[in-house]
């Protein structure tokens, strides 16, 4: 039994695009990566999965039941929205009692500790909470009963560098206890440290699923050089090279694959300046993914 | 029964007020039956207004030189007030999730949206239940303070078991509302407007009786306040009317908000 099925899901708003024939199994015990960039229907595939929203058609499923028909399978699911809203006038620890209470078991332990590990005032009322601080209460909130299927939409968003890297450790945990993941997002990077399969949204098509190993092989930089000397242009002509432009002496492209091949190259010229950044999801998509798409 | 406690907790504030609001409308409102009954002076002033004066007025079928007479006068705007309070409930309790956008933690909890209506319903009704009942209560004191301590319980609890219905209809066009509509802040102005134009249409059919048919359109005009005052029982077939159309708005809250898209 899959942790999550979704089967020729579609979800049509009247004649706008929502999602479109969208399939993904997620095993059990898995932590599984769901990019694209925003609008592409990360947020609608989740919605209709928990049973906000209706499929237009196809199924999608959570250990094999239908949410909407099945809602007592939620008891299993954690789910962090990319937004986080709460009942404004009450304190976070009557929130979290409140989250608690569905689900039958005792909570308060589990509330303690992971207030203590993101530095969670409890005691605070949810509209006095900065943006950040209302998304440790959405990861407090999602993760406080244990569930065997945690749902993550966009959940580094207002997190700091140092919260960040908690928040990852308590989903390795979670992981590790065999909790399965679903973690959607549009930073690849966060997702490529995590996930043991990615699956590539966008327009709300699935264009492509891969193993991570697969992935990790490749990393995508953006690469920018100024040099002294004007450069030949076969220079960069190579495999993973795209988006090459070069004018006069300065030249910039993203690179695909290993990273020692490109320094190589590199340390041959002479330079001015030279920059590696990680290129946004928008790039790797338009360079490596839109003719598969 | 969390969620209705949550409910419950959540309104409890507004419930308050309108208590008090309810008890400060009834006591300054019976203080004025003096100046109604005291000589007869001022039965004779109403008695020669206009009848389009006096319908407007809401009182052109009493006699408010008597207490139950006077109270029927007044209850008119207890009426309104309470539906007010009950068609903004009906709607509120429903649609807060959708304009709170709580919507994604409440509704991805291990509940039915049946049983999330259930125990919203339950929550409202027993909002509407308890300013009901302390309206009443203040009603009955304050009549009693006025009429040299003759009271008229009696036909006061036909009054307020007839404001119970129209609450509770009203409470259940609200929530209504809220379960059909898309748009969750437009569910509580709709509701209230609906609400006004009854009360208006009611005002209107008092003016004349060629357009009594209309009154079907105001739940303000299901029962008849001049039969109460003379001690009459309510009409059963009307209560079992005004029953059955909350029981229908009720039915549809559930189909509509269980089928609907939740706005995230």
């Amino acid at each position: 039994m899959y942790a999550i099925e979704l089967k020729n899901l579609t979800k049509q708003y009247g004649a706008e695009r929502g999602i479109i024939d969208v399939n993904i199994a997620i095993e059990q015990g898995e932590i599984f990566g769901f990019i694209g960039p925003n609008g592409a229907g990360k947020s609608t595939t989740i919605r209709t999965l928990l049973g906000l929203i209706k499929p237009t058609s196809g199924s999608a499923t959570i250990f094999g039941k239908n949410s909407v028909q099945h809602p007592e399978v939620r008891k299993e699911v954690g789910y962090l929205p990319s937004e986080v809203f709460y009942y404004d006038n009450m304190r976070v620890v009557d929130l979290l009692k409140y989250s608690a209470s569905f689900y039958k078991k005792d909570c308060n332990k589990r509330i303690q500790e992971l207030a203590k590990v993101l530095d969670l005032d409890l005691k605070k009322k949810i509209n006095d909470l900065s943006f950040g601080n209302k998304k440790k209460v959405g990861i407090v909130q999602g993760l406080l009963h244990e569930p065997k299927l945690i749902i993550l939409d966009e959940p580094t968003s207002g997190l700091d560098p140092l919260m960040q890297q908690r928040f990852f450790e308590l989903i390795e945990a979670e992981n590790k206890k065999g909790a399965t993941v679903f973690f959607s997002s549009h930073i690849l990077s966060e997702v490529q440290r995590l996930c043991d399969r990615v699956a590539f949204i966008k327009k709300g098509k699935i264009i492509q699923l891969e193993r991570m190993s697969v992935l990790k092989e490749h990393s995508y930089k953006r690469v920018v050089i100024e040099t002294k000397t004007d450069v030949d242009k076969d220079v960069f002509a190579l495999d993973g090279v795209s988006d090459l432009k070069q004018a006069g002496n300065s030249v910039s492209f993203i690179y695909k694959g290993n990273i020692n091949v490109i320094t190589e190259k590199l340390a041959q010229l002479e330079l001015i300046n030279l920059s590696v950044e990680d290129p946004d999801l928008e790039e790797i998509f338009l360079h490596y993914y839109e003719k598969e798409g | 029964m969390n969620v209705f406690w949550q409910e419950i907790k959540a309104n409890t504030k507004a419930l308050i007020i309108w208590s008090i609001c309810m008890v400060l409308l009834v006591a300054s409102g019976m203080a004025k039956y003096t100046a109604y009954s005291a000589g007869g002076a001022g039965s004779e002033a109403i008695k020669s207004l206009p009848e389009s004066v006096r319908a407007l007025l809401g009182i052109n079928d009493f006699d408010v030189t008597m207490m139950a007479g006077f109270f029927a006068m007044l209850f008119l705007y207890i009426e309104l007030a309470l539906a007010i309070h009950a068609v903004l409930l009906g709607s509120g309790i429903i649609a807060k999730e959708e304009r709170d956008k709580t919507t994604e933690f409440l509704l991805v909890k291990p509940l039915s949206r049946a049983s999330i209506i259930t125990a919203k319903l339950c929550a409202a009704l027993v909002n509407i239940l308890i300013l009901n009942t302390i309206t009443f209560v203040a009603s009955d004191f304050f009549t009693k303070q006025f009429n040299d301590g003759k009271a008229i319980t009696s036909e006061l609890l036909t009054f307020f078991f007839s404001l119970l219905l129209v609450q509770l209809l009203f409470v259940t066009l609200g929530a209504f509302f809220a379960a059909t509509l898309h748009n969750p802040k437009s569910s509580g102005s709709l509701a209230v407007g609906v609400l006004l134009l009854s009360f208006f249409i009611g005002k209107i059919t008092d003016l004349t009786s060629n357009l009594d048919v209309l009154n079907v359109l105001s739940p303000f005009k299901y029962f008849d306040y001049a039969l109460m005052v003379q001690g009459d029982r309510l009409d059963v077939l009307t209560v079992a009317l005004t029953f059955a159309a909350s029981v229908l708005l009720t039915v549809g809250t559930y189909v509509f908000y269980r089928k609907r898209d939740m706005s995230v």
